[in-house]
């Protein structure tokens, strides 16, 4: 488990899994949808979220608000953690 | 039976083929195991044409001209739907029951004689052309043809003859899938929420870990959604083989297996899926890649990621490599320079030569190369020039002059402009 949840560890994550394929440099407030993740990419990410920072995502956490940028889905990890 | 040209197989290609073929004049016939066209894009469900409009561009604009436009005015007619943006690129929602009755109407405008509940089981060269065996229904027919096209998604004739094809390794071959339909499904489809849903009945071990590779899509009917399962091919044991009879069945199996513990999953909890039920399967789960041919030219992965041009190119690229090698969802490979490759004509001609080409998924390429232009747009595309070389060839013209004749005949083309 990686405690570490910023908009940084979070781009890292998405790269290294190979969820979005994002520049290393991808702002924090930086678009993911629009960068190519779909809700197969939804599906990968809320397994891999589990694994990395132990925090269930369920339905209700499954939005754009919630998940869109870098930095607002390490803010629904954080607040679940 | 006599015919100028025989088209084998009655998918997006092999209708292109067909109908382009029987507009030259000459006696066409297309032989298909269904009794309907339209190959994955019907037979599968497969729900949207990709590969019709250019890469890199603001606007929808067609990436090769001709049938591909065809058709995409016959769908728009029919759906009331635009292409729609995803991601970076153009597609046009399609449905499958649209596409049939669009197929139809094509092959009977333009004459096309259908062969349909028939197989190719044999073919042998005759004198200059062909000589073809089909089956339906336990009786035998023989067709003479003096050009033929395989259009067959499965490189057949290649088998059939003993020409060279290839199948790519297990492990690396596209990930098939299983495509059902589902109807009563009320409001605005949330596929977030439904794919965090099946993650949590995953984890809550109320559905099989398989239930990960699924998605849905509105069809744009009302109610109607289309379910997307993606699979390992691994079904029914190591090493997934889209030619194996008893790893088709388990796909088709574990597909319906799945897809229906879902559906019903869904309906005890999300909003709106309270009436939803399983309302068509597939006349045949969905294979995205199998046996390729190999013949004077096979067209790379490293050319399209070059755009690489050839002075025989008889249609652009007009896809990503989407590649899906796992059950996991698509990755994609865009041109380096956002230039597009052109496909070559020679990639459409086995080496056996005798007026035999070769269109649709089953052309000759790289495994990188099929994860683009097996897309119907492309193959809309590939199966024209095939026609027209085929019909060219019975009415002994040189095919080689096909790539000058399809552009005499419909013009330059739009994707390899630059
Ligand atoms: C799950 C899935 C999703 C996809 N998503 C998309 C998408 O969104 N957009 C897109 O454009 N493409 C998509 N594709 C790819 C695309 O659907 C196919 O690659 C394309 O339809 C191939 O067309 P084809 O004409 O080459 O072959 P096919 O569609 O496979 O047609 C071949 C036809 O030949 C017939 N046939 C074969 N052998 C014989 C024989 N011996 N005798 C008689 N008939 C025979 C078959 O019955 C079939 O009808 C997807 C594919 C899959 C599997």
């Amino acid at each position: 488990m990686d405690p570490a949840c910023d908009a940084d560890g979070i781009v890292a994550m998405l790269r290294d899994e190979g969820i979005v394929e994002l520049p290393a440099d991808f702002p924090a407030d930086g678009d993911l949808f629009a960068a190519g993740m779909d809700s197969m990419a939804v599906m990968q990410l809320i397994v891999v979220v589990e694994e990395h920072h132990g925090v269930a995502l369920g339905p209700a956490e499954a939005t754009r608000e919630s998940l869109g940028t870098p930095a607002r889905l390490a803010a629904t990890i954080r607040a679940r953690q | 039976m006599t015919v100028d040209v025989l088209v084998v197989g009655g998918g997006s290609a092999g209708l292109a083929a067909a109908v382009t073929a029987a507009r030259q004049g000459g006696a066409v016939a297309l032989v298909e195991r269904h009794g309907v066209l339209g190959g994955m894009g019907t037979a599968s469900l497969v729900h949207s044409f990709c590969g019709l409009y250019r890469l890199g561009r603001d606007q929808p604009e067609l990436a090769n001209p001709g049938m591909p436009g065809e058709i995409e005015q016959r769908m728009r007619r029919r759906s009331g739907i635009d292409p729609v943006r995803m991601g970076k690129v153009w597609v046009l929602p399609q449905h499958p029951v649209d596409f049939v009755r669009i197929a139809d109407e094509l092959v009977e405008e333009s004459g096309v004689e259908t062969r349909y509940h028939s197989e190719l089981i044999g073919i042998e060269r005759r004198g200059a052309g062909w000589l073809a065996e089909l089956v339906c229904r336990g009786r035998r027919e023989a067709v003479a043809a003096a050009a033929l096209v395989d259009a067959s998604g499965d490189a057949v004739v290649a088998d059939l003859l003993g020409a060279e094809s290839k199948l790519s390794e297990p492990a690396r071959l596209q990930r098939p899938a299983y495509v059902f339909g589902v109807n009563g499904v009320a409001g605005e489809l949330p596929p977030l929420v439904i794919g965090a849903a099946i993650v949590a009945g995953v984890r809550e071990g109320d559905l099989p870990e398989a239930a990960r590779g699924l998605h849905f899509r509105t069809s744009g009917r009302p109610g109607e959604v289309f379910g997307t399962l993606d699979l390992s091919g691994e079904e029914a044991g190591a090493g997934y083989d889209p030619t194996d009879p008893r790893c088709l069945a388990a796909l088709e199996g574990r597909g319906r297996e799945v897809a229906e513990r879902v559906t019903a999953f869904l309906r005890e909890r999300q909003e709106g899926w309270a009436a939803a039920y399983i309302s068509h399967w597939p006349m045949r789960a969905g294979v995205r890649e199998s046996r390729r041919w190999l013949g004077r030219a096979v067209l790379s992965g490293a050319e399209l990621m070059a755009g690489a041009r050839h002075d025989d190119d008889i249609a652009a690229v007009s896809w990503p490599m989407e590649f899906r090698e796992t059950p996991r969802g698509p990755k994609l490979r865009f041109p380096e320079s956002g230039r597009v490759a052109g496909i070559p004509f020679a990639a459409l001609t086995p080496r056996a030569g005798g007026g035999l080409f070769v269109a649709g998924r089953c052309l000759s390429c790289d495994h990188d190369a099929q994860a683009s232009i097996r897309v119907m747009g492309t193959c809309f595309a590939t199966g024209q020039a095939a026609g027209l070389a085929a019909a060219r060839a019975a009415a002994g013209e040189d095919p080689a002059a096909t790539p000058a004749a399809l552009a005499a005949a419909f013009g330059p083309v739009p994707g390899l402009a630059d």
